[in-house]
């Protein structure tokens, strides 16, 4: 059959490949690799804003690591990504697992299920500030009704409840996408597989933790890596509730690095703490992405 | 999800996205140059409504150019100035807080022309304008207006635990907020990071006691033993006066507290007050009478060192990566002749003060007694950054709430002795940099 | 099925999956209760002998109202789901290409660029913002919706090439190697053959996309300043936080009207979602 010049070239793998590959390496270098690499100059540099500033080394870095509230967001950030993650797999697999099971609305219910995270997080994180306020929580007026307390709840103006109060929203916002992916695990597991685990006398338990559990975990592990990239770099979560309050006690890096970088104005700073969360977050991945490589050569 | 309701769905909601969509108006292109004027969300939203409906209409029949206002909460003011200047564009005219213009200022168009002339005209502008608006090389900004910080309190209450006039001194006013607290009727103060109600607390509070940040010489003197005294007080009046959800507040918890009855005094504008004027029928005391009738303001109390208070002052900064400088400088011309600002300033009803001296005149003080402690705002108060002049380091200092940290650190449970040195060292941080 | 007594099903299965089915949904039937309550309303304190919080007596839809009207809440729309929607076919077209080559072509850097294209996806917005702030002033897209079409990519470009890659790995080979057989082009068999077979995946990523920058915040709140440029959630969260007051009827219908395109494109394509979650997770 006759070719045009341009089919037999794309006959090649390689070139083929070069050209499909292109649009995406355009947009990736122009507008990531070239930025990080400014990002890296800025946190080397006194930049403020307005002004550029010139080459300080690692002046920024030893400033950071002495300020308390950088360590504060960076052990925030950790405490609040393990705690989290934990509890979205906990809750998403149960979920799951009821989800799987066959019921009348079925459908209609996997569907709405998805709601919380599929909704702008900015949106329904400022219906959950509106249920937290002191002054009008809904929850507030349940406990007291219930006779739990007599005076009002601090949800965001404690510093302790603070935290707990953004994990629970962060929480309510992943564990509908850990169910999903999770159920979609479950589903591709053979039922016959149950079947002759139940035969052989196995319980419920032993048949979840022995069939489903191994069969899960490279779902599992893939959804767990996604999903803590995703928050360790939470930012919308944090600014909408608290803004990195009560005195500091919610930061995260992202957050932090934000009010230093574009509400102080230092930018060299405020690079400095964004690019102080890159290496952990490398680590995190790389560690989870030999673990998922452990397990699938199991 | 069956066929049939999933369309009565889709029919449902795309009608309904269809309608919103309609309403959209197309975006008309304008061939003459367009100031963007933006300024926080005004506490007193009549005056915003004047501006938008009246005013600035003029304004573009007057100077031929279109003005856009754009109103933002003020805590996102600074973050919105960085944001503009770093990616070159953005709103032309700028409003900024306290010493911020300082911060901006290589950012800034040279003003003293426009400034110069309504300084002049207008009585002479007060120091805390000056200081915090000019650098030395150049004038940064045109100073707009000095919001008066007063305690607001509900007279009738604090009549009920004995003061007939309001507390004079911090001790008073920890007792009278102990009695009122045991009645549910706590005082109410934010602590959090907030750019209002928070530091016009903290610096007067520390000050009162003798502390400050810097001496006249520039040198650091936070860590000191006055510092430590007002670190000490604080931490017990917190817990037996304020509503200790103050810590998570921002400038408009305390604002809705107030109204709805649950704190018994606040720092704050005259905001509260005004609004309480504005909808008579929805704020009610437990008597049923019109919480106007029960609001009156004071200074806050004096301490040991004498009694200070710290106004939140506003300025215009005209942009250099602005396109329409000449047109910007225009309009700050006119919104400032006397004829014009007198209409905003009237509708303020007394929660700006003017930043010259002319206005101290203007009979709108004598309306409302209510209002009278406000007249002076401008002429008293002190910057940030005292003893030493407002500069970059001093506005640093403020936006990272440094001194009101301090306090919220030790109310939470830190000991005055690491609270003080904590901030002492991130203001020397500060002071020593580049 | 569950075998044994009924209260069991009961326990162990009804009352959980009610719990999670209220817990999960409640702040939603909330924000629907709070953009249809009158202002009176709206402001008593939790402790107040009226405070009614489920329900309300006199459902108003001033709120409403007044956000399509007072606000432009509407340009947002528009500008948000231009936003998204070009974005998400930009992503989808370099998402795709990609994918397949990683996936299906042998060739020498194969492994290498596809961890980098991962390694993209771990840096942090909070770094690349004032670099990207630069970028777009120097190319004067400041403040414009382009601004954000063209830096969306950054972050939809990996999650789409990743979702591709798994989905076209479980897609058999010989399918190609019938069809070059049967004389077709290298590309052809791409095009003609393997796509269309890929359509569910191809959809399940394109919601993704579309849902990932309706949600996006950072770049929309750092790139935009005019309020006519605005995207729904900075709009909503920057414009309807008035001085002293929190404009919450408002607030939760914006919230509300700004989650319905979503929830319309998902509701078109949740079979895929599902299906499109189990062919990436295989690969």
């Amino acid at each position: 059959m006759q070719r045009g010049p341009i089919s037999r070239a794309l006959e090649r793998e390689d070139t083929l490949a070069f050209w499909l590959l292109a649009p995406t390496l355009v947009i990736l270098t122009l507008f990531i690799a070239y930025p990080f690499a400014r990002g890296v100059w800025l946190a080397l540099s006194n930049a403020t804003v307005g002004e550029p500033g010139h080459y300080i080394g690692l002046a920024n870095f030893e400033k950071i690591f002495a300020d308390s509230i950088f360590r504060t967001a960076a052990w925030n950030t950790i405490v609040y990504t393990a705690v989290t993650t934990v509890f979205k797999l906990a809750l998403g697999l149960w979920l799951a697992l009821l989800l799987n099971r066959h019921f009348r609305g079925k459908s209609w219910v996997r569907a709405f299920i998805l709601l919380p995270f599929i909704i702008p997080t900015v949106l329904s994180t400022l219906a959950w500030k509106w249920m937290f306020d002191p002054t009008f929580s809904v929850f507030n007026w349940l406990f007291w009704k219930l006779h739990i307390i007599d005076s009002r709840i601090n949800w965001l103006g404690d510093p302790d409840l603070a935290m707990a109060s953004i994990m629970a929203v962060n929480v309510w916002r992943g564990v509908p996408f850990y169910a999903i992916s999770l159920l979609a695990g479950l589903q591709t597991i053979n039922p016959d597989l149950h079947e002759a685990a139940a035969i052989d006398g196995a319980n419920r338990w032993n048949r979840f933790w022995h069939v489903t559990w191994p069969l899960l975990l490279p779902v599992t592990m893939v959804v767990v890596l996604f999903s803590v990239i995703q928050t360790f770099a939470d930012f919308q979560l944090v600014y909408v509730l608290t803004g990195g309050g009560p005195a500091n006690a919610t930061h995260l890096f992202a957050t932090y690095a934000y009010q230093i970088g574009i509400g102080t104005g230092l930018l060299s700073e405020g690079a400095a703490i964004s690019l102080a969360m890159f290496p952990a977050l490398l680590l995190v991945v790389v560690f989870q992405l030999w673990y998922i490589r452990k397990v699938e050569n199991r | 999800m069956s066929r049939f309701t999933r369309r009565k769905f889709l029919q449902a909601s795309g009608a309904g996205l269809a309608g919103i969509l309609a309403t959209h108006q197309a975006p008309s292109f304008a061939q003459q140059s367009t100031v963007h004027w933006i300024k926080w969300n005004d506490f007193v939203p009549a005056s915003d409504e004047l501006l938008r409906k009246q005013m600035l209409p003029e304004a573009m029949k007057a100077i031929g150019a279109k003005i856009t206002l754009e109103t933002v909460n003020g805590n996102d003011l600074q973050p919105r100035v960085t944001s503009a200047i770093q990616s070159g564009s953005g709103p032309d005219v700028f409003m900024l807080f306290n010493n911020h213009p300082h911060i901006y200022g290589a950012s800034a168009v040279d003003v003293s022309d426009v400034a110069e002339a309504i300084g002049k005209a207008q009585g002479g502008y007060y120091n805390v304008a000056k200081a915090n608006t000019q650098d030395g090389k150049k004038t940064l900004s045109v100073p707009w207006a000095v919001i008066g910080a007063m305690t607001s309190y509900r007279k009738s209450w604090f009549e009920e635990v004995g003061y007939n006039e309001f507390p004079k001194t911090w001790q008073e006013y920890h007792d009278a907020g102990k009695k009122l607290k045991a009645k549910g009727r706590p005082l109410g103060q934010t602590l959090g990071h907030t750019f209002g109600d928070a530091p016009t607390f903290s610096y007067p509070y520390l000050w009162s006691w003798g502390g400050k940040e810097v001496d006249e010489k520039g040198k650091v003197v936070l860590d000191s033993k006055e510092t430590l005294e007002s670190v000490k007080f604080m931490q017990a009046f917190w817990k037996d006066s304020f509503d200790e959800g103050g810590l998570a507040w921002d400038d408009t918890n305390n604002n809705r507290a107030f109204l709805s009855g649950t704190i018994s005094a606040t720092l704050n504008g005259a905001s509260i007050y005004i609004e309480t004027l504005r909808k008579p029928d929805q704020y009610k005391t437990e008597k049923d009478r019109p919480m106007k009738e029960d609001i009156r303001h004071s200074p806050l109390p004096r301490g040991p060192k004498g009694q200070f208070g710290f106004h939140l002052f506003q300025s215009h900064m005209v942009m250099q990566y602005s396109k329409n400088q000449k047109a910007a400088k225009e309009f700050l011309k006119w919104i400032h002749t006397p004829a014009n600002y007198e209409k905003w300033f009237v509708s303020q009803k007394g929660y700006s003060t003017p930043p010259a001296a002319m206005w101290e005149k203007h009979k709108m003080w004598d309306e409302d007694p209510v209002m009278a402690p406000f007249k002076i705002a401008g002429k008293l108060g002190l910057s940030p950054g005292y003893a030493g002049p407002p500069n970059r380091k001093s506005a640093e200092v403020l936006t990272k709430y440094i001194v009101t940290d301090m306090y919220a650190k030790a109310v939470q449970g830190m000991s005055p002795q690491e609270a003080v040195k904590w901030a002492a060292g991130e203001v020397q941080k500060i002071y020593s940099g580049a | 099925m569950i075998e044994g007594a009924r209260w069991k099903k009961w326990v162990w299965f009804y009352l959980p999956l009610g719990s999670f089915i209220v817990a999960l949904l409640f702040p939603f039937y909330w924000m629907v209760v709070t953009t249809v309550r009158p202002d009176g309303e709206l402001y008593r304190p939790w402790n107040h002998p009226l405070y009614s919080p489920f329900w309300t007596s006199h459902p108003t839809l001033d709120h409403v109202r007044n956000l399509l009207t007072e606000t432009l809440f509407s340009t947002w729309m528009w500008n948000t789901m231009l936003i998204a929607f070009v974005a998400t076919l930009i992503s989808l077209f370099c998402g795709v290409i990609a994918g397949y080559a990683l996936a299906r072509l042998t060739f020498r850097w194969a492994g290498i660029l596809g961890t980098a294209i991962f390694v993209t996806y771990l840096v942090p917005q909070t770094l690349l913002f004032i670099p990207l702030a630069e970028i777009i002033r120097d190319y004067h897209i400041g403040d414009t919706p382009w601004a954000l079409i063209l830096t969306y990519p950054t972050f939809l470009i990996p999650f789409c090439t990743w979702l591709m890659m798994g989905y076209f790995k479980a897609i058999p080979k010989e399918l190609e190697e019938c069809a070059r057989i049967d004389g077709a082009a290298r590309w052809q068999a791409m095009v003609y053959i393997i796509l269309p077979i890929a359509v569910p995946g191809i959809l399940s990523a394109g919601i993704f996309a579309f849902t990932l920058s309706w949600n996006e915040f950072i770049y929309a709140l750092v790139f935009l300043s005019s309020p006519e440029q605005k995207t729904v959630p900075v709009g909503v969260t920057s414009e309807l936080i008035r001085g002293d007051v929190f404009f919450w009827g408002a607030l939760m219908a914006g919230a509300l009207i700004g989650s319905i395109p979503v929830a319309i494109v998902y509701s078109f394509f949740v079979e895929h979602y599902v299906a499109g979650m189990t062919g990436s997770v295989k690969g």
